[in-house]
């Protein structure tokens, strides 16, 4: 028998290295906040350091034609320029800028994230960090087709883009409901608060921090504001509490008035578009109406959907590339986002049996042949064309709103 | 003995190392890390400094979320054991057609949460299956999806946990009630005499133990709540998640907060279980 005191012993060794090695791999420092900056490089240099590379973009992977343009029409051109492309599917991006974040823990230098397929909240969760590179996009030669002074290209959920991501393409909040149970379809998002004050029980949105549901909730807000430009886009604390209270008093009248009178709010938008599919509500919403004319032909939606057009413009914003600075393919990354821009790709990705989504390019600077390519896309009668649509278009709260307002609207209209 | 063959305790060690090193290793390192973050020890942005402000930031939703989260495992459970023990007493039976009923509810066993959780929400919807059955318009429907009551999540553990519960207990009186019922009934003992001295006293460690791992699962799990349940009140790892995946960086360190706090409370289930299991044995 071993000696009871050498057991203790070793024991307590086996206890301290345990511990060490927890240490050790839990890891205790936290990286630096300062975004990573690109050294500006001639493009053939850039192109012929991404000759070979592996890219891979994170994006969500719930957009089945998404996933198929990325496979089908972007990444065989990508690899016409010696770059191979792939696409890794994530339920959320939250998933792709937790996963960098790590690896900025870990000090990570090639990382297993390329390219991620972002917006605002999340571009400004990775910024807080540092954990987007940043100063390359004017480096890429397509970016001559956008048009610098868009506000809705140069700064995302009121943060500046500053180089940090390239655009990809175009959103439009946009209210959806069905002409054949809507008679009178409200004209701006004032009447609709009356429409569905008069007809109890016919609308619901998506609980925030649901990404449809929050944007309904701003919509909103700015509606009992007086107008977007009541709203500054910066937060505030002074300007939530003046503002606040009235927005959720205001949806606190209205719950009764809800499906369930409010007592419960759909999970998600595919929950509430679930309940706009079975008729029991007769309003959806979403942030990509181009991708209506397809959930109708498919049987999904009824062949009566149609685009509300409100008044006084919806929120618009824009979905960006990003390159995480902990990626090592940066050359490549910048290839398949120049790539994304050029007036081909952007025109394939808009063609609605592709993907159908908006261009963020300046029609004005489109060589001729592009422009009137872009001109004769098919019309769908479920919803207008871009420029109507978009037309006198809001711009996004700061992403410090959308917290303060999803946790607002959690305390006060979902407790209450 | 030579000094190199390791002794029967050294033995012992050995043999459970296999399994003690992964749990060390993953589940160690994840708790610490948790921790770290939890206290301020390991930010993603700015300095590292200790602080409880994590917990005092989440300690509003920590307290409705505990409440409820105990709430739906203390509920799924109870029905899990009842069922499930009815279940295991029929289909320990003497009968022949016990066996199938058994096999029937082991059949449950393999399939996912995940699974059970869309069933059920499929089954129970107001536009679903069993509304439309019974032909009842979705608005008079209760709500039992998404519902104040938590019905669907409840049902969906308690359905999943007393297929559990059936097989461990089912196991335990197959192999030795049959013997000591019969021993019973010879002397002279009813059949409620039987169950209440004979068969509830072999079944009870194997129901305490099925019953306690079924608490805890519940307390700690995450999907079926997610799917089921409503935005507001959360249980603790819905809430968990949601804060670890909040825009707002500053969120992290108090879904580690409320992890470690679950994971503590699970810990408090498990030695109150193994305390009570003492208490059984050492009443025999």
């Amino acid at each position: 028998m071993p000696h009871p005191r050498s057991v203790r012993r070793r024991a307590r060794a086996t206890a301290l290295g345990a511990g060490a090695l927890l240490l050790a791999l839990a890891g205790c420092s936290a990286p630096a906040s300062e975004p990573a900056t690109a050294e500006a490089r001639d493009w053939d240099d850039v192109l012929a350091d991404a000759e070979g590379q592996t890219v891979r973009l994170w994006m969500y992977g719930g957009d089945d034609q998404g996933n198929a343009y990325v496979d089908d029409v972007l990444a065989p051109a990508a690899a016409e320029l010696g770059v191979t492309l792939e696409r890794v599917p994530i339920p959320d991006t939250g998933d792709a800028v937790n996963r960098v974040l790590s690896e900025r823990q870990a000090d990570v230098t090639d990382g297993e994230v390329d390219l991620v397929w972002i917006n605002g909240e999340n571009f400004a969760t990775g910024q807080q960090a540092g954990a987007w590179l940043c100063g390359w996009t004017s480096m890429l030669p397509n970016m001559a087709y956008v048009d610098t002074d868009d506000p809705l290209l140069t700064s995302d959920f009121g943060l500046d883009v500053d180089g940090c991501e390239a655009p990809w393409h175009k959103a439009q909040f946009a209210l959806v409901y069905d002409s054949a149970r809507v008679e009178d379809p409200p004209g701006s998002v004032a009447e609709l608060l009356t429409w569905i004050e008069e007809h109890p029980g016919r609308f619901s949105y998506p609980a925030p921090p649901d990404f449809t549901g929050s944007v309904f909730v701003r919509q909103v807000l700015y509606e009992l504001a007086g107008g977007v430009e009541e709203v500054p886009l910066q937060f505030s604390q002074a300007a939530y509490e003046e503002l606040a209270p009235e927005l959720f008093t205001r949806l606190e009248q209205l719950e009764p008035s809800l499906w369930r009178e409010g007592t419960s709010y759909p999970q998600d938008l595919g929950a509430l578009d679930e309940l706009y599919a079975d008729g029991q509500v007769d309003f959806t919403m979403t942030y990509g109406p181009a991708t209506l004319p397809d959930l109708v032909a498919d049987g999904v939606f009824p062949t009566t959907t149609r685009v509300l057009l409100v008044e006084d413009g919806t929120i618009g914003n824009a979905s960006f590339l990003a390159i995480p600075s902990t990626s090592g393919s940066r050359a490549g990354a910048m290839v398949v986002a120049d790539l994304a821009l050029s007036p081909e790709q952007q025109f394939q990705k808009a063609r609605p049996e592709v993907w159908g989504q908006y261009t963020v390019l300046d029609p004005d600077r489109l060589p001729a042949e592009f422009r009137a390519r872009f001109a004769e896309l098919p019309q769908s009668e479920v919803l207008p064309p871009y420029a109507e649509l978009s037309a006198g278009a809001d711009p996004e709260l700061a992403a410090e709103w959308v917290t303060a307002l999803d946790e607002g609207w959690r305390r006060q209209i979902a407790a209450g | 003995m030579t000094p190199t063959r390791p002794g029967p305790r050294g033995r012992a060690l050995l043999l459970v190392l296999p399994a003690l090193v992964p749990v060390v290793a993953v589940v160690g390192a994840a708790l610490v890390s948790a921790a770290l973050l939890s206290l301020g020890l390991a930010p993603l942005v700015g300095e590292p400094g200790l602080s409880l402000d994590a917990y005092r930031a989440a300690a509003g939703d920590l307290g409705t979320g505990i409440g409820l989260s105990l709430g739906i495992a203390a509920a799924s459970t109870g029905i899990a054991v009842v069922v499930g023990l009815c279940l295991a007493l029929a289909a320990t039976a003497a009968v022949r057609r016990s066996r199938l009923l058994g096999a029937l509810a082991a059949l449950t066993i393999p399939i996912p949460h995940l699974v059970g959780a869309a069933a059920i929400g499929l089954l129970l919807a107001d536009a679903g299956f069993l509304a439309r059955l019974l032909g009842v318009d979705p608005a008079s429907w209760p709500p039992l999806v998404g519902g104040q009551l938590w019905v669907a999540v409840v049902a969906e553990y308690a359905w999943k946990e007393s297929a559990f519960v059936a097989l461990v207990v089912a196991g335990v009186l197959a192999t030795r009630a049959a013997s000591y019922g019969e021993t019973a009934a010879l002397l002279g003992a009813g059949r409620w005499a039987r169950l209440r001295y004979v068969t509830l006293p072999l079944a009870a460690p194997a129901l305490l133990s099925a019953a306690a791992v079924s608490f805890v699962y519940t307390l700690g799990s995450y999907e079926v709540a997610a799917l089921l349940g409503r935005a507001y009140p959360e249980p603790l790892p819905v809430l968990a998640y949601r804060l670890f995946t909040s825009i707002d960086l500053a969120a992290r360190p108090q879904a580690a907060a409320v992890a470690l706090t679950t994971t503590a409370l699970a810990l408090l289930v498990v030695l109150a279980a193994l305390r009570a299991l003492r208490r059984l044995a050492a009443e025999r």
